[in-house]
């Protein structure tokens, strides 16, 4: 005979509807955790999750700032220090050419003295080759005619051979 | 899978070859008369079972 | 010394000694009226429900980012679900099965709480019948899911055949893994389930039925036997607590685990 009419004992439900029973209870607990409940975990991790994250972003963000904040400054500080070097550079290279132009400017005026002392020395010196020129003249012409005895002052002719003379002696001196 | 979900696979494979083959065997025995089928039943399950297992783990690492 | 009985086995059937299976009969709430099923362990069942649900609308109830007292304990207990069973065994893809695992986890543990849960005393699921009713859902829900992903035929391929078994054992592999996985399966998930709560209870009807016969019994020695017998009972309470907590979870995981085995890629 095939066992097909075990007796399952406690293993066989006593009411069948225990089955039913149980799913249908299980079936609305699990509908209404479904509905409601872990949708509303889910939103408030997610929202957590969202509200940590954000906070981490804004923190990232302030971080960024302040390390564009302080390139930015360095940046300012190297392009100043870079200006100043400039300055002071063309500063230096100004006072070279200044320097230089004095120089040159002294150098120039005092050709220049030099130059106009020379002419007057020169100017002077003529003007009193000229004065002693007539001085000698007359004095000789007036030694002469004390020699010959009679005025030659008036003369043409001796007053052109005194200035021959002076000239010849002009000319040996040279 | 996980240590959990083998072991539970292992138990389970281990049961159903011998329900399967064990109950086959139990039942020709009381089909034929004879007292043979049941313990060759049980041996083969158990054995096909192992075997599954192995092939499923990926063998036996040395 | 009467009252103990009705105080501590108020929901059974048959209080005679020995216990025995007939010990968990039920009692219609309206006999005679052809409506047996609505008995008392039914009501039972539909007030765990209730409660279930109760608990969960209260502690999902107004939530705040910053959770307060009420929504960090309810948080905690959906943590417990979702972290170490649905994450832990599902992985990425847990989601979705939140809410049965969720469901399945509380609904079992209220009920099997009954058993040690004055007014009650009974565990729900030491009637086979709600244990069959669970297991069947999850065996719906896993091979639902399974087929859903690969269609009926892919799914009963992967189920049924293991890689690279020869052709020879196809014969004898394809049944084993069948009843593996589609007869024991759903089958030990609800005997585990109902066979922990029987035996526990009908080991606490045995102390207290049992101790309240000595009690009664008129001899002392028999009666300071019978009040041990009684106060044992309690700490048989205690474990059946720890087996009723544990088999709610393991119900729970193994659920998870069929589900991430139907889901799960070939390697």
């Amino acid at each position: 005979m095939l066992p097909l009419e075990l007796n399952l004992g406690p293993l066989l439900p006593e009411h069948l509807s225990e089955i039913f029973v149980g799913i249908a209870l299980f079936l609305i607990v699990w509908f209404v955790v479904a509905k409601k409940v872990v949708p509303m975990f889910e939103a408030t991790y997610a929202e957590r999750t969202e509200a940590i994250a954000g906070g981490i972003e804004k923190a990232e963000r302030a971080q960024a700032q302040a390390a564009a904040a302080l390139k930015e400054y360095q940046e300012k500080l190297a392009n100043a220090r870079q200006e100043a070097a400039d300055i002071r550079a063309q500063a230096q290279a100004q006072a070279a050419d200044i320097a230089a132009e004095i120089k040159a400017q002294a150098a120039e005026e005092s050709q220049r003295m030099i130059a106009s002392a020379k002419q007057a020395i020169e100017a002077e010196k003529a003007a009193a080759l000229r004065e002693l020129r007539g001085e000698i003249g007359g004095l000789a012409t007036n030694l002469a005619g004390r020699l010959v005895g009679e005025s030659l002052e008036d003369d043409d002719r001796i007053r052109r051979s005194v200035d021959r003379f002076l000239d010849e002696l002009d000319s040996q001196k040279v | 899978m996980n240590d959990q979900g083998q072991g539970i696979t292992v138990v389970s494979l281990l049961l159903a070859g011998l329900l399967l083959y064990g109950g086959a065997g139990w039942l020709l025995d009381s089909w034929l008369g004879t007292r043979l089928f049941t313990p060759f039943g049980l041996i083969l399950g158990s054995a096909l079972s192992i075997y599954v297992i192995v092939k499923k783990m990926g063998g036996v690492k040395s | 010394m009467h009252n103990i009985v009705p105080l501590l086995l108020p929901l059974e059937g048959d209080t005679s000694w020995p216990p025995s299976a007939a010990s968990f009969n039920s009692r219609p709430l309206f006999p005679g009226l052809g409506i047996d099923w609505v008995n008392n362990h039914m009501m039972q069942a539909v007030i765990g429900a209730l409660l279930v649900i109760a608990i969960w609308l209260i502690f999902s109830h107004r939530q705040t980012v910053v959770p307060g007292k009420r929504q960090f304990l309810g948080e905690m207990a959906y943590n417990l679900v979702r972290n170490s069973i649905g994450k832990e065994i599902l992985g990425s893809e847990f989601r979705p099965f939140m809410p049965y695992l969720v469901a399945i986890i509380s609904f079992i543990l209220v009920n099997n709480l009954f058993g040690e849960l004055f007014l009650f005393m009974f565990p729900t699921f030491s009637k086979i019948g709600y244990a069959y009713g669970l297991a069947l859902m999850s065996w719906l829900l896993y091979n639902a899911v399974g087929i859903k992903k690969y269609g009926f035929g892919h799914y009963m391929k992967k189920m049924t055949l293991p890689d690279g078994v020869p052709v020879g054992l196809w014969i004898l592999i394809i049944p084993l893994e069948f009843i593996s996985n589609f007869v024991t399966r759903p089958i030990t998930l609800a005997l585990r389930l109902f066979a922990n709560l029987f035996a526990g209870h009908l080991v606490i009807m045995v102390f207290v039925i049992g101790g309240t016969m000595l009690i009664e019994s008129g001899t002392l020695f028999y009666a300071a036997a019978g009040g041990v017998s009684i106060l044992f009972s309690f700490a048989i309470f205690a474990l059946e607590l720890l087996v009723g907590c544990l088999q709610a979870y393991i119900f729970t995981v193994l659920t998870a685990q069929y589900v991430s085995s139907a889901i799960a890629e070939e390697h």
